[in-house]
Protein backbone atom coordinates (compact mmCIF):
# COMPACT_ATOMS: atom_id res chain seq x y z
CA UNK A 1 0.00 0.00 0.00
CA UNK A 2 2.88 2.87 1.14
CA UNK A 3 4.73 1.02 -1.75
CA UNK A 4 1.96 1.95 -4.06
CA UNK A 5 1.64 5.81 -3.18
CA UNK A 6 5.22 5.95 -2.93
CA UNK A 7 5.25 4.94 -6.32
CA UNK A 8 2.39 7.49 -7.71
CA UNK A 9 3.23 10.32 -5.94
CA UNK A 10 5.90 11.05 -8.85
CA UNK A 11 3.69 11.10 -11.95
CA UNK A 12 1.35 12.51 -9.90
CA UNK A 13 3.59 15.52 -9.33
CA UNK A 14 4.51 15.33 -13.24
CA UNK A 15 1.10 14.89 -14.58
CA UNK A 16 0.25 18.04 -12.53
CA UNK A 17 3.29 19.98 -13.40
CA UNK A 18 2.32 19.06 -16.92
CA UNK A 19 -0.81 20.21 -17.06
CA UNK A 20 -0.05 23.55 -15.50
CA UNK A 21 2.69 23.96 -18.70
CA UNK A 22 -0.05 22.87 -21.15
CA UNK A 23 -2.07 25.71 -20.24
CA UNK A 24 -0.01 27.87 -19.80
CA UNK A 25 3.20 28.57 -21.91
CA UNK A 26 4.86 30.65 -19.65
CA UNK A 27 4.76 27.95 -17.26
CA UNK A 28 8.05 26.35 -19.52
CA UNK A 29 9.75 29.07 -18.87
CA UNK A 30 9.18 29.32 -15.58
CA UNK A 31 10.34 25.31 -15.56
CA UNK A 32 13.41 26.27 -17.98
CA UNK A 33 14.53 29.20 -14.89
CA UNK A 34 13.96 26.73 -12.10
CA UNK A 35 16.26 23.51 -14.04
CA UNK A 36 19.12 26.12 -14.96
CA UNK A 37 18.81 27.16 -11.14
CA UNK A 38 19.22 23.67 -10.30
CA UNK A 39 21.84 22.69 -12.62
CA UNK A 40 23.94 25.71 -11.13
CA UNK A 41 23.49 24.89 -7.38
CA UNK A 42 24.08 21.14 -8.35
CA UNK A 43 27.63 22.57 -9.96
CA UNK A 44 28.43 24.72 -6.88
CA UNK A 45 28.15 21.44 -5.14
CA UNK A 46 31.07 20.02 -6.87
CA UNK A 47 34.51 21.43 -4.94
CA UNK A 48 32.48 20.88 -1.20
CA UNK A 49 31.66 17.30 -2.63
CA UNK A 50 35.53 16.36 -4.17
CA UNK A 51 37.08 17.64 -1.18
CA UNK A 52 34.48 15.68 0.86
CA UNK A 53 34.60 12.57 -0.84
CA UNK A 54 37.86 12.14 -0.80
CA UNK A 55 38.30 12.78 2.49
CA UNK A 56 35.66 10.51 3.21
CA UNK A 57 37.00 8.01 0.93
CA UNK A 58 40.31 8.14 3.33
CA UNK A 59 38.49 7.84 6.26
CA UNK A 60 36.68 4.10 4.99
CA UNK A 61 39.32 2.98 2.67
CA UNK A 62 41.91 3.90 5.79
CA UNK A 63 39.65 1.51 8.09
CA UNK A 64 38.79 4.59 10.47
CA UNK A 65 34.74 3.83 9.72
CA UNK A 66 35.32 0.53 10.43
CA UNK A 67 36.76 1.31 13.68
CA UNK A 68 34.41 3.61 14.68
CA UNK A 69 31.36 1.14 13.05
CA UNK A 70 32.95 -1.64 15.37
CA UNK A 71 33.26 1.00 18.54
CA UNK A 72 29.92 2.02 18.03
CA UNK A 73 27.66 -1.61 17.73
CA UNK A 74 27.43 -2.84 20.86
CA UNK A 75 25.21 0.62 21.84
CA UNK A 76 23.82 1.06 18.50
CA UNK A 77 22.37 -2.77 19.05
CA UNK A 78 20.90 -2.46 22.25
CA UNK A 79 19.18 1.13 20.68
CA UNK A 80 18.46 -1.32 17.41
CA UNK A 81 20.41 1.18 15.63
CA UNK A 82 22.73 0.41 12.18
CA UNK A 83 25.99 1.17 13.55
CA UNK A 84 26.94 2.42 10.14
CA UNK A 85 24.97 5.57 10.48
CA UNK A 86 26.95 7.25 13.04
CA UNK A 87 29.41 9.40 10.83
CA UNK A 88 26.23 10.90 9.41
CA UNK A 89 24.27 11.32 12.73
CA UNK A 90 27.25 13.27 13.97
CA UNK A 91 27.67 15.46 10.43
CA UNK A 92 24.02 15.96 9.74
CA UNK A 93 23.71 18.96 12.71
CA UNK A 94 26.53 20.03 11.71
CA UNK A 95 26.78 20.85 8.37
CA UNK A 96 24.57 19.79 4.99
CA UNK A 97 27.11 19.71 2.34
CA UNK A 98 28.87 17.19 5.19
CA UNK A 99 26.15 15.38 5.64
CA UNK A 100 25.85 15.24 2.14
CA UNK A 101 28.91 13.49 1.67
CA UNK A 102 28.78 11.48 4.26
CA UNK A 103 25.37 10.38 3.10
CA UNK A 104 27.07 9.77 -0.51
CA UNK A 105 29.30 7.40 1.03
CA UNK A 106 26.90 5.43 3.61
CA UNK A 107 24.84 4.68 0.37
CA UNK A 108 28.43 3.43 -1.78
CA UNK A 109 29.80 1.38 0.71
CA UNK A 110 26.10 -0.27 2.27
CA UNK A 111 24.49 -0.38 -0.97
CA UNK A 112 21.45 2.27 -1.67
CA UNK A 113 18.87 -0.07 -0.46
CA UNK A 114 20.15 -1.42 2.12
CA UNK A 115 18.99 -1.08 6.61
CA UNK A 116 21.76 1.07 7.13
CA UNK A 117 21.10 3.49 3.77
CA UNK A 118 17.34 3.19 4.26
CA UNK A 119 17.41 4.52 7.70
CA UNK A 120 20.11 7.20 6.75
CA UNK A 121 17.63 8.54 3.70
CA UNK A 122 14.89 8.44 6.65
CA UNK A 123 16.82 10.92 8.58
CA UNK A 124 18.70 13.11 5.97
CA UNK A 125 14.89 13.86 4.64
CA UNK A 126 13.49 15.02 7.51
CA UNK A 127 16.36 16.71 9.64
CA UNK A 128 17.87 20.07 9.09
CA UNK A 129 21.43 21.05 9.88
CA UNK A 130 20.31 22.94 13.40
CA UNK A 131 23.70 24.35 14.12
CA UNK A 132 23.67 26.71 10.99
CA UNK A 133 19.80 27.14 11.04
CA UNK A 134 20.06 28.26 14.44
CA UNK A 135 22.85 30.08 14.32
CA UNK A 136 21.52 31.97 10.95
CA UNK A 137 18.50 32.12 12.10
CA UNK A 138 19.57 34.56 15.28
CA UNK A 139 21.70 36.33 13.96
CA UNK A 140 20.43 39.55 13.69
CA UNK A 141 18.61 39.37 17.13
CA UNK A 142 19.65 40.99 20.28
CA UNK A 143 19.22 37.05 22.07
CA UNK A 144 22.31 35.76 23.99
CA UNK A 145 21.45 32.57 24.92
CA UNK A 146 20.25 29.95 22.25
CA UNK A 147 20.34 26.83 24.73
CA UNK A 148 16.54 26.06 25.05
CA UNK A 149 16.54 26.04 21.38
CA UNK A 150 19.11 24.05 20.97
CA UNK A 151 17.89 21.83 23.38
CA UNK A 152 15.00 20.85 21.73
CA UNK A 153 16.13 20.47 17.85
CA UNK A 154 18.96 18.41 19.74
CA UNK A 155 15.83 16.33 21.11
CA UNK A 156 14.26 16.57 17.96
CA UNK A 157 16.91 15.61 15.73
CA UNK A 158 17.71 12.21 17.96
CA UNK A 159 13.92 11.39 17.97
CA UNK A 160 14.18 11.69 14.46
CA UNK A 161 17.16 9.09 14.57
CA UNK A 162 15.52 6.52 16.02
CA UNK A 163 12.51 7.23 14.11
CA UNK A 164 14.20 7.16 10.87
CA UNK A 165 15.51 3.20 12.01
CA UNK A 166 12.16 2.49 13.18
CA UNK A 167 10.40 3.20 9.87
CA UNK A 168 12.70 1.57 7.67
CA UNK A 169 12.42 -1.82 9.60
CA UNK A 170 8.46 -1.11 8.90
CA UNK A 171 8.47 -0.29 5.59
CA UNK A 172 11.48 -2.27 4.24
CA UNK A 173 12.02 -5.39 6.63
CA UNK A 174 8.56 -5.90 7.17
CA UNK A 175 9.53 -5.69 10.97
CA UNK A 176 7.03 -5.17 13.49
CA UNK A 177 8.41 -3.09 15.61
CA UNK B 1 32.97 24.85 9.63
CA UNK B 2 33.97 22.41 6.53
CA UNK B 3 37.81 23.54 6.64
CA UNK B 4 37.24 22.16 10.24
CA UNK B 5 35.23 18.87 9.27
CA UNK B 6 37.43 18.16 7.00
CA UNK B 7 41.00 18.23 8.83
CA UNK B 8 38.86 16.51 11.53
CA UNK B 9 38.45 13.77 9.29
CA UNK B 10 41.60 13.54 7.89
CA UNK B 11 43.12 13.33 11.17
CA UNK B 12 40.86 10.71 12.23
CA UNK B 13 41.75 8.75 9.03
CA UNK B 14 45.34 9.00 9.00
CA UNK B 15 45.30 7.77 12.60
CA UNK B 16 43.48 5.25 12.35
CA UNK B 17 45.01 3.89 8.97
CA UNK B 18 48.31 3.53 11.00
CA UNK B 19 46.61 1.74 13.68
CA UNK B 20 45.07 -1.06 11.92
CA UNK B 21 48.49 -0.85 9.35
CA UNK B 22 46.28 0.10 6.18
CA UNK B 23 48.32 3.93 5.26
CA UNK B 24 49.32 2.52 1.56
CA UNK B 25 45.47 2.56 0.75
CA UNK B 26 45.34 6.27 1.56
CA UNK B 27 46.69 7.84 -1.10
CA UNK B 28 44.56 5.57 -3.27
CA UNK B 29 41.54 6.42 -1.70
CA UNK B 30 42.37 10.32 -2.54
CA UNK B 31 42.37 9.58 -6.06
CA UNK B 32 39.50 7.56 -6.31
CA UNK B 33 37.27 9.58 -4.00
CA UNK B 34 37.79 12.95 -6.01
CA UNK B 35 36.99 11.43 -9.07
CA UNK B 36 34.15 9.82 -7.37
CA UNK B 37 32.88 13.29 -6.34
CA UNK B 38 32.55 14.89 -9.98
CA UNK B 39 30.98 11.69 -10.73
CA UNK B 40 28.61 11.36 -8.21
CA UNK B 41 27.72 15.55 -8.48
CA UNK B 42 27.46 14.62 -12.40
CA UNK B 43 24.89 11.86 -11.69
CA UNK B 44 22.78 13.86 -9.44
CA UNK B 45 22.70 16.75 -11.55
CA UNK B 46 19.82 15.42 -14.04
CA UNK B 47 17.92 14.62 -11.57
CA UNK B 48 18.60 18.18 -9.56
CA UNK B 49 17.81 19.87 -13.03
CA UNK B 50 14.56 18.25 -13.51
CA UNK B 51 13.10 18.53 -10.14
CA UNK B 52 14.04 22.35 -9.97
CA UNK B 53 12.05 23.27 -12.95
CA UNK B 54 9.22 21.48 -11.47
CA UNK B 55 9.17 23.20 -8.64
CA UNK B 56 9.61 26.23 -10.07
CA UNK B 57 6.63 25.86 -11.68
CA UNK B 58 4.89 25.18 -9.08
CA UNK B 59 5.78 28.33 -7.53
CA UNK B 60 5.01 30.66 -10.66
CA UNK B 61 1.92 28.93 -10.51
CA UNK B 62 1.18 30.40 -6.66
CA UNK B 63 1.81 27.47 -4.94
CA UNK B 64 3.72 29.35 -2.52
CA UNK B 65 0.40 31.36 -1.49
CA UNK B 66 -1.95 28.72 -1.65
CA UNK B 67 0.16 26.68 0.70
CA UNK B 68 0.73 29.99 3.35
CA UNK B 69 -3.68 30.35 2.67
CA UNK B 70 -3.51 26.34 3.81
CA UNK B 71 -1.14 26.51 6.66
CA UNK B 72 -1.92 30.10 8.46
CA UNK B 73 -5.06 28.56 10.96
CA UNK B 74 -2.63 25.99 11.89
CA UNK B 75 0.57 28.30 12.32
CA UNK B 76 -1.97 30.17 14.67
CA UNK B 77 -2.23 27.88 17.01
CA UNK B 78 1.35 27.55 17.47
CA UNK B 79 2.32 31.34 17.18
CA UNK B 80 -0.18 32.74 19.35
CA UNK B 81 2.00 35.62 20.81
CA UNK B 82 2.66 36.42 16.66
CA UNK B 83 -0.82 36.11 15.44
CA UNK B 84 -2.65 38.05 18.14
CA UNK B 85 -0.40 40.94 17.80
CA UNK B 86 0.46 40.62 13.89
CA UNK B 87 3.81 41.49 14.61
CA UNK B 88 5.76 38.74 12.05
CA UNK B 89 2.86 36.95 11.08
CA UNK B 90 3.01 37.01 7.19
CA UNK B 91 7.02 36.32 7.35
CA UNK B 92 6.44 33.45 9.99
CA UNK B 93 4.08 31.89 7.28
CA UNK B 94 6.21 32.56 4.19
CA UNK B 95 9.17 31.01 6.13
CA UNK B 96 7.17 27.65 6.58
CA UNK B 97 5.46 27.13 3.55
CA UNK B 98 8.78 27.85 1.83
CA UNK B 99 10.64 25.64 4.04
CA UNK B 100 8.45 23.21 2.72
CA UNK B 101 8.43 23.66 -0.39
CA UNK B 102 12.10 23.09 -0.45
CA UNK B 103 12.97 26.82 -1.33
CA UNK B 104 15.62 27.45 1.67
CA UNK B 105 17.08 30.48 -0.79
CA UNK B 106 13.78 32.01 -0.21
CA UNK B 107 12.48 30.97 3.68
CA UNK B 108 16.09 31.83 5.18
CA UNK B 109 15.65 36.00 4.19
CA UNK B 110 11.95 35.20 5.37
CA UNK B 111 13.37 33.73 8.35
CA UNK B 112 15.76 36.78 9.60
CA UNK B 113 12.87 38.99 8.44
CA UNK B 114 10.66 37.26 11.20
CA UNK B 115 13.28 36.91 13.95
CA UNK B 116 14.30 40.54 13.47
CA UNK B 117 10.48 41.67 13.86
CA UNK B 118 10.28 38.93 16.70
CA UNK B 119 12.77 40.58 18.63
CA UNK B 120 11.67 43.71 18.72
CA UNK B 121 8.61 43.08 20.31
CA UNK B 122 10.62 40.55 22.98
CA UNK B 123 10.42 41.82 26.65
CA UNK B 124 13.28 39.93 27.65
CA UNK B 125 15.82 40.71 24.87
CA UNK B 126 18.53 38.38 25.59
CA UNK B 127 16.91 34.90 25.91
CA UNK B 128 14.67 34.11 22.83
CA UNK B 129 11.06 34.48 23.19
CA UNK B 130 8.62 31.55 22.95
CA UNK B 131 7.41 32.47 19.28
CA UNK B 132 10.94 32.91 18.58
CA UNK B 133 12.05 29.73 19.51
CA UNK B 134 9.37 27.75 17.77
CA UNK B 135 9.75 28.76 14.41
CA UNK B 136 14.00 27.99 14.79
CA UNK B 137 12.67 24.77 16.07
CA UNK B 138 10.58 24.57 13.11
CA UNK B 139 13.37 25.81 10.63
CA UNK B 140 15.59 22.43 11.68
CA UNK B 141 12.84 19.96 11.60
CA UNK B 142 11.55 21.17 8.45
CA UNK B 143 8.97 19.10 7.01
CA UNK B 144 10.16 18.82 3.25
CA UNK B 145 7.00 17.97 0.86
CA UNK B 146 10.14 16.52 -1.87
CA UNK B 147 13.91 16.01 -0.48
CA UNK B 148 15.29 15.78 -3.86
CA UNK B 149 18.82 15.74 -2.76
CA UNK B 150 18.09 12.35 -1.05
CA UNK B 151 16.23 10.85 -3.73
CA UNK B 152 18.95 12.12 -6.39
CA UNK B 153 21.92 10.20 -4.64
CA UNK B 154 19.70 7.42 -3.86
CA UNK B 155 19.02 7.10 -7.40
CA UNK B 156 23.46 7.62 -8.04
CA UNK B 157 23.86 5.05 -5.96
CA UNK B 158 21.60 2.67 -7.86
CA UNK B 159 18.26 1.89 -5.84
CA UNK B 160 15.73 -0.08 -7.37
CA UNK B 161 13.47 2.71 -6.19
CA UNK B 162 14.57 5.42 -5.24
CA UNK B 163 11.12 7.83 -4.50
CA UNK B 164 10.42 4.82 -2.07
CA UNK B 165 11.37 6.87 0.80
CA UNK B 166 9.29 9.54 0.38
CA UNK B 167 6.18 8.16 2.39
CA UNK B 168 8.28 7.36 5.34
CA UNK B 169 10.43 10.91 5.26
CA UNK B 170 6.65 12.48 5.59
CA UNK B 171 5.78 10.70 8.35
CA UNK B 172 9.09 10.84 10.06
CA UNK B 173 9.36 14.17 9.83
CA UNK B 174 5.53 15.02 10.55
CA UNK B 175 6.19 13.31 14.26
CA UNK B 176 9.13 14.77 14.97
CA UNK B 177 7.96 18.17 13.99
CA UNK B 178 4.75 17.54 16.41
CA UNK B 179 6.86 16.40 19.07
CA UNK B 180 8.96 19.35 19.05
CA UNK B 181 6.36 21.81 18.89
CA UNK B 182 5.07 19.91 21.98
CA UNK B 183 8.48 20.21 23.52
CA UNK B 184 8.21 24.16 23.12
CA UNK B 185 5.05 24.69 23.80
CA UNK B 186 5.87 22.49 27.18
CA UNK B 187 8.58 24.68 28.19
CA UNK B 188 6.76 28.15 27.34
CA UNK B 189 8.26 30.92 29.83
CA UNK B 190 4.66 31.39 31.22
CA UNK B 191 4.48 28.02 32.30
CA UNK B 192 8.17 28.41 33.96
CA UNK B 193 7.35 31.54 35.66
CA UNK B 194 4.69 29.40 37.70
CA UNK B 195 7.04 26.82 38.74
Amino acid sequence: MIGLISSLVIPAVLLSAGMLMFRRGEYFNAFVKGAMDGLKCTAELVPTMVILISALYMFTKGGAAELLTRLFTPLCESLRLPAEIVPLAVTRPVSGSAATATFASLLEVCGADSYPAITAAIMMGSSDTLVYVIAVYFSKTRVKSTVRVFAIAAIGSLLCLFLSSVLARVFFLGDCI
Amino acid sequence: MLGKCFFLICVISVAASVFTGNVSALSDAVLEGAARGVELVLTMAGMMCLWGGIMEVFRTAGALEKLSRLLSPILKRIFPKAFSTGVGKEEIIATVSANMLGISSAATPFALKAMEKLDEVNDIPHTASDDMVTLAVLGCSSISLFPTTVIALRHAAGSAAPYSVVVPIWICSLICTASVLLLCSLTRRKNRGQL
